[in-house]
């Protein structure tokens, strides 16, 4: 563990099946601290299994995932809850508690893990607010706030007891361009004036390139390609290549696996 | 002062729910402090007690003073064992008082109910009641109802 | 489809059910006896209290008046007939006492209460609300479920309680200021034949059992559920029939080993 220092996160040899269906392979991905890692891929390759893995919402086949020098799937219940104190997760609906306003939501953290007074949590939650814009916003409920609101709320939440670690899950989708703006900004400036170690999931390619400092390319549970985001736009690897150019055909192909379409049509005549 | 609000509406259900216990406790099923007091036990034997059960109701006058604990049969009499508990505040019932097994209505629970005797000795705990009268049986009356009638007739 | 494709299916869905026996009770397990509760334990308590149990009040109250109400009637109407009317007390309140309060209580809750559990914790769980918890460090189980469930097992005797005493405070109504049966014989005749730990005891536990398996069977069917909009929907109907079900079976198990 010489490299404790360097990598926040570390997955070694991590092999997860749901089901049949192996989502991860004997995968390999370090995180470097301090940095924003974007991880990549197409939908549905097990890029939000992933950030559970690290949150052991999940529990991988086999493999250990070591965080901050504690390995995650070896902990128990209490550790666990005690180790997850550390890391912030900003899920892809926001996930705001609907029965609390967002004061509220923001100080829930606070409220639960210490034994702060309540005009320091006042402050504290008001600063967070601040960070993402919305101090002004307090006193609403979540249904009252627009999609990138709640998930600039949410990311307060996230905030509230300064974590090492953050972890984006999808954090562009559905977002109007204004929105999406912020959210790339608020992520940047979030790692950089916090001292914060940044995970990204998304597929989303120009945002997350664009703040990110170093990449991962995930896919038929392998990583396909990592490196820094010019690193990757040059990659001469053919699957890389269709990703970060999005087109529609290549080595992921756009059809799902079948059998002959000649074979099938004549097939369905026969059986009527 | 929502949960304030919050708590004092909680603590108005709460307090109605123990309050529906009460009522059902008192005057839905009549209970009262007395009935749990203090009893003494006294035993009779019955030729039938036909019907009879535990926790059956012990009157005098019709009032309720106690009530059955155990019915048993004896091998060695033949007969059946009643064990009543009198209430501790009739204390003055003669050794000589009879006991008999009666019916509330024609086809209602079965009771004992005490007659007075004239005894200066009175009733202790463990003592038994000698002077007892079984239970009525119907099919018994009318069988000898029809005996009668039969013998008349010839 | 052949004979041991059928075997295979039976054998499938024996599975599937115990597991989810299992799950539902390491689930139940997991939730008493879990880590401690969190400091504001009470305040989370005090607000299901009132959304499980002061919500049902209303319905509770009304179905009670009515069901006393027709229980009077109906008993009057066959017992004048044998000439013993003044026995409609004790039979309204025998009837309610030892079946219907508790269990007609418990067919409600698991209408009104026990579905409102479900969809709130499936719908947490599908906006995610119950995995952020989790990331956040606090144990959903202990913040969200706990409280619900105690607030079950509290509220629902409760309930049936207070079912009960309307019930058979409509039926005086019916009986005594309507039908004429005069209310000294109503009151002393009820008092006459119930009894305090053989009734009305009785039917706190019935009831206290209801509330438990009500209860538990909401909470765990939201708990495990499909985090879908479809998987919440089916969740809820599986709360209300299991839930019903479970009263109607255990009311003949409790019948028989109490009466």
């Amino acid at each position: 563990m010489n490299d404790a220092s360097d990598y926040i996160v570390e997955l070694k040899n991590i092999t997860f099946r749901r089901g049949s269906r192996v989502i991860f392979d004997n995968v390999d991905i370090r995180i470097p601290r301090g940095k924003v890692t974007g991880i990549m891929g197409p939908s549905g390759c097990g890029k939000t299994t992933l950030l559970r893995l690290i949150g052991a919402q999940l529990r991988p086949d086999s493999g250990s995932i070591w965080v901050d020098g504690q390995n995650i799937p070896e902990l128990g219940r209490e550790q666990l809850f005690a180790a997850r104190q550390h890391m912030g997760m900003l899920f892809q609906s926001g996930a705001l508690f609907t029965d609390l306003d967002v004061f509220e939501n923001v100080a829930f953290p606070l409220r639960v893990h210490t034994d702060l007074p309540e005009d320091m949590i006042r402050d504290i939650v008001l600063l967070k607010l601040e960070a993402v814009g919305l101090r002004g916003a307090r006193a609403l409920m979540p249904d009252e706030l627009s999609g990138g609101m709640k998930r600039r709320v949410a990311l307060a939440r996230a905030i509230a007891l300064d974590p090492a670690l953050m972890m984006y899950d999808e954090p562009f989708v559905g977002q109007d361009p204004i929105s999406m703006g912020v959210l790339v900004r608020l992520i940047r400036l979030l790692n950089d004036a916090m001292g914060l170690t940044s995970i990204v999931v998304s597929h989303d390619l120009a945002e997350t390139a664009s703040i990110a400092d170093y990449l991962y390319v995930v896919g038929d549970g392998q990583v396909l390609g990592q490196g820094t985001p010019e690193e990757l736009m040059n990659s001469d690897n053919p699957r890389i290549r269709q990703f970060m150019q999005g087109e529609p055909d290549g080595p992921v192909p756009f059809h799902y696996p079948a059998q002959n379409y000649v074979q099938d049509l004549m097939q369905t005549e026969k059986d009527a | 002062m929502r949960t304030r609000n919050l708590e004092l509406i909680v603590g108005v259900f709460i307090l109605a729910g123990l309050l529906a216990l009460a009522v059902l406790a008192v005057r839905v099923s009549g209970l009262t402090a007395t009935s749990t007091g203090s009893t003494y036990s006294v035993h009779a034997y019955f030729d039938n007690v036909a019907g009879l059960t535990p926790r059956a109701k012990v009157t005098m006058s019709g009032v309720t003073i106690g009530q059955v604990t155990a019915i048993s049969f004896d091998k060695n009499r033949y007969s059946a064992r009643v064990d009543l508990a009198i209430d501790s505040k009739v204390d003055t019932l003669p050794a000589d008082s009879t006991a008999s097994i009666l019916t509330a209505g024609l086809l209602g629970e079965k009771y004992v109910g005490i007659s007075v005797g004239g005894d200066d000795e009175l009733l202790v705990d463990g003592s038994e009641l000698y002077d007892t009268q079984s239970a009525l049986v119907l099919e018994e009356l009318i069988g000898r109802f029809l005996l009668n009638t039969v013998s008349k007739d010839d | 489809m052949s004979l041991v494709d059928r075997v295979v299916l039976l054998g499938r869905a024996g599975l599937d059910t115990l597991a989810a026996l299992g799950r539902s009770g390491l689930f139940l397990v997991n939730v008493l006896f879990g880590r401690a509760r969190f400091g504001n334990g009470w305040t989370l308590l005090v607000k299901q209290l009132h959304a499980v149990g002061v919500m049902s009040l209303a319905i509770i109250v009304v179905s009670g008046l009515f069901i006393g109400m027709v229980l009077a009637l109906q008993g009057y109407n066959i017992l004048v007939g044998y000439g013993s009317e003044q026995a409609v007390g004790q039979m309204v309140a025998l009837t309610l006492l030892r079946e219907l309060g508790p269990v007609v209580t418990a067919l409600l809750f698991a209408g009104r209460a026990g579905s409102a559990l479900t969809a709130e914790i499936g719908l947490m769980k599908a906006t995610e609300q119950l995995s952020s918890m989790e990331m956040i460090g606090v144990d959903p189980l202990k913040y969200v479920i706990a409280p619900r469930l105690w607030a079950g097992f509290i509220s629902m005797p409760l309930l049936a309680m207070v079912f009960c005493v309307v019930g058979i405070w409509g039926g005086a109504m019916v009986a005594v200021d309507w039908l004429g049966v005069y209310s000294g014989s109503y009151w002393s005749n009820m008092q006459n034949s119930v009894e305090f730990t053989e009734d009305v005891l009785n039917g706190l536990i019935k009831a206290v059992v209801f509330a438990f398996v009500v209860t538990w069977i909401a909470v765990f069917q939201g708990y495990d559920c499909e985090p879908t909009s479809e998987g919440i929907s089916r969740a809820t109907t599986r709360t209300v029939v299991y839930a019903s079900l479970a009263v109607l079976g255990l009311d003949f198990i409790l019948t028989a080993l109490m009466f």
